[in-house]
């Protein structure tokens, strides 16, 4: 029966070392912006705006980058509207990435064919993120490391506003 | 007469427990003193991290660069299931935790080979990165080879290279596949030649030949570029460190 006792006592004893990491403590004294008005306030917060340290961002796990993401915004990619870049120009053939895996390659057309350059915003409507197929015998798909989409045209980029 | 003998009894007893001991096998291996110097590479050895590779990158310079991008499910080596988060609209995605940790032990095992003044080979195989692949190469004092591969350019290197040659000591592969979308001959002669090879493996390839496979994207510009930053950022820690250890000497 004691030693049951001085096992209790003992384990109550003990301080709580992993509670109190995973909790914040709180704050026994009020600070002293508690009693401050609201011109004060804003004061203090912006008399120390240009040392002040960036905040870091938070350490985002694999699943919530995923799930946030552009990729399974798009849901299903066919007949979806994305803007690409053309990183690449030959000849009459456009390199255009558009942040995916693969690059898209489609002609150039034949309206206002002369600004299609290489940097250039443009529109694309996806067909397929991956041209590829089963053939027939083979029991993989054979793949083409490319994307087929349908050129729309220039985007138009409205100027940011600087601050 | 009597104690003489006794005495004598108990030498031969001693001589032959002697024989006996060193003849048995010893269960612990007596302690033999090592150098100094050798203390020391161990230590470097055991430690988990001694270039310190996991501030390199995270997990969302990794998501940022594309890497958890596989191919189609059609196309999917069975092998590759362990690495693969899942699939979304018939698109494979590999999880980055997973990489993150697989990338990291690779990274590891790069600096430890270029802090021990080991040759280190990155392969390569697709036009669009295979600059930027011999580039990083030239940066990091290591070399590349992205063209065609001769068929005995490790088994038969005496030969093929006309005097004796030393293989390298690790192979990096930044695609394992090559332009016809078969296994890279490379891999397959490495392990036969006992080379330690790391590669990244997409979801069509198979990682069972690569001692290190790094799951990832193969085929986006912005996921070669990430791995060239991240293996040329090791090599060159692993040889200031060498540099530094031969300058206290």
């Amino acid at each position: 029966m004691s030693l049951l006792r001085t096992l209790i006592n003992r384990s109550l004893n003990k301080p709580a070392i992993v509670t109190r990491f995973l909790c914040t403590a709180p704050s026994e004294t009020t600070t002293p912006t508690d009693k401050q008005g609201g011109y004060a306030k804003a004061f203090t917060k912006f008399e120390n705006l240009d040392s002040e340290q960036k905040v870091q961002e938070p350490i985002q796990t694999f699943a919530s980058l995923l799930s946030n993401s552009k990729f399974v915004d798009l849901g299903d990619p066919e007949g979806k509207i994305v803007t690409g870049k053309i990183f690449h120009v030959i000849e009459d053939d456009l390199y255009i990435d558009f942040g995916w895996k693969f690059h898209c390659v489609c002609p150039r057309p034949k309206k206002n064919g002369q600004n299609y350059l290489r940097g250039a915003k443009v529109r694309l409507l996806i067909k397929d993120l991956e041209l590829s197929s089963k053939f027939l015998g083979f029991e993989k798909d054979l793949t083409l490391l490319e994307a087929d989409c349908v050129l729309l045209g220039l985007s138009q980029e409205r100027q940011e506003n600087k601050t | 007469m009597l104690s003489n003998k006794l005495i004598f009894t108990k030498h031969v007893k001693s001589c032959v427990k002697a024989t006996y001991q060193c003849l048995s096998t010893v269960t612990q291996p007596l302690p033999t003193e090592k150098s100094v110097e050798e203390t020391k590479e161990t230590n470097i050895l055991k430690h988990p991290d001694y270039f310190q590779v996991h501030n390199l990158f995270t997990v969302k310079d990794l998501f940022d660069a594309r890497v958890h991008y596989g191919h189609k499910v059609g196309s999917l080596d069975e092998r590759m299931l362990p690495f693969i988060y899942g699939s979304r609209m018939g698109h494979t995605i590999f999880d980055l935790d997973k990489t993150a940790q697989y990338l990291r032990h690779a990274l590891n095992i790069t600096a430890h080979i270029a802090y021990r003044e080991g040759i280190i080979l990155f392969l390569h195989r697709g036009a669009q990165n295979m600059h930027l692949v011999e580039r990083t190469a030239k940066e990091c004092g290591e070399y590349a080879h992205t063209r065609f591969w001769r068929g005995g350019i490790f088994t038969n290197a005496d030969k093929q290279f006309g005097a004796v040659t030393r293989l390298p000591d690790l192979c990096i592969f930044l695609n394992t596949l090559n332009n016809v979308l078969l296994q890279h001959t490379a891999i397959r002669d490495a392990a036969k030649m006992a080379i330690a090879t790391v590669g990244v493996v997409d979801s069509n390839c198979n990682p069972n030949l690569i001692t290190y496979p790094v799951p990832g994207n193969d085929d986006s510009p912005a996921a070669i570029e990430l791995y060239c930053k991240l293996f040329k950022a090791a090599i060159l820690r692993g040889k200031e460190k060498k540099k530094e250890h031969l300058n206290q000497n």
